[in-house]
């Protein structure tokens, strides 16, 4: 989950396919799935219908982080810093 | 090949999603096409039957699917399969030590020259019970798969009172009719199975009008 947190975090306001998703994390889509709805039923991820670039395709699912989500993120984020800084002291 | 390979899972994977999550089912397919223009649709939706079955056994919906195709597919249609066997290839284990209709007869016995005549004349009827209840075994397991609870009710009461008369039956002719009891008991207990599961599905169905009123 951290993995996708950073990943939705680094573009905060762009709405994300599932497919670029996978690409970027490097998951599975037997992973990723189901850490979707997870997170959008924890109120971390929203999700909205896009119609598709190709006719004929049909309309593709979209994602991004909500702010209790992008909150998260940043919390994991410096708290892995302070882990990495505490690492570096000692 | 590759890819009517990968729409079979893609398929499998999106009826594998409980109703609740319609929505990811439809969103995994659409995104799939991606995955297939790019030549990774089998990888896809190899993922996308996991992260069913993983929601499958996440949720209470759909490990009472699991339950429901379990009870089907495990108990009633290979019993089904051994009752229409009985019938149509002659008994063959039905009667005690799988000896078919000479070894319940008790062939060579003092009273098989007086009963013969008779026994022949009951077989079939007690061939057509034992197959109307393989039949109503397999319209059992349709039932209950469709979630028409009022006809597999319907269909298991059938089976048993069909399995009673044969039990009865036999017993009236002197048969050894051990085998056919216990053909008798899966019945009952498939029908106690049966009155579970449709009271955990009631239960189901409340706990979603509570989640989602209206």
């Amino acid at each position: 989950m951290r993995l996708l947190l950073a990943v939705l975090s680094q573009q905060r306001s762009e709405w994300r396919h599932g497919y670029d998703l996978l690409k970027d994390t490097g998951l599975s889509s037997g992973t990723l799935y189901p850490l979707l709805m997870r997170m959008s039923d924890n109120g971390l991820v929203q999700a909205e219908w896009r119609e598709p670039a190709q006719p004929g395709r049909p309309p593709r699912h979209v994602y991004r982080l909500t702010a209790n989500g992008f909150a998260l993120a940043m919390e994991l984020t410096s708290g892995d810093a302070a882990l990495s800084g505490k690492e570096m002291l000692t | 090949m590759r890819m009517s390979l990968s729409q079979a899972i893609m398929a499998i994977a999106t009826a594998c999603m409980g109703e609740d999550r319609q929505t990811w089912s439809q969103a995994m397919k659409a995104e799939y096409h991606a995955a297939a223009a790019e030549g990774q649709g089998l990888s896809f939706a190899a993922g996308c039957l996991i992260a069913a079955w993983r929601e499958m056994l996440g949720s209470a919906t759909g490990r009472f699917v699991l339950t429901s195709y379990a009870v089907a597919l495990g108990i009633m249609v290979p019993m089904a399969t051994i009752e229409i066997g009985c019938a149509v290839l002659g008994f063959p284990y039905l009667y005690p030590d799988q000896h078919g209709l000479p070894g319940a007869l008790l062939v060579g016995g003092s009273h098989e020259a007086l009963l013969r005549p008779t026994y022949l004349g009951a077989i079939p009827a007690m061939a057509f019970i034992q197959l109307m209840a393989g039949a109503g075994h397999l319209r059992l397991a349709w039932s209950l798969l469709e979630r028409d609870w009022s006809s597999a009710l319907r269909w298991s009461l059938w089976t048993l009172a069909g399995m009673t008369t044969l039990v009865i039956f036999m017993g009236v002719f002197f048969l050894d009719s051990r085998q056919a009891l216990m053909q008798g008991c899966v019945v009952g207990i498939e029908l106690a199975i049966l009155l579970v599961i449709m009271r955990r599905h009631a239960e189901l169905h409340r706990f979603a009008l509570t989640e989602h009123p209206g």
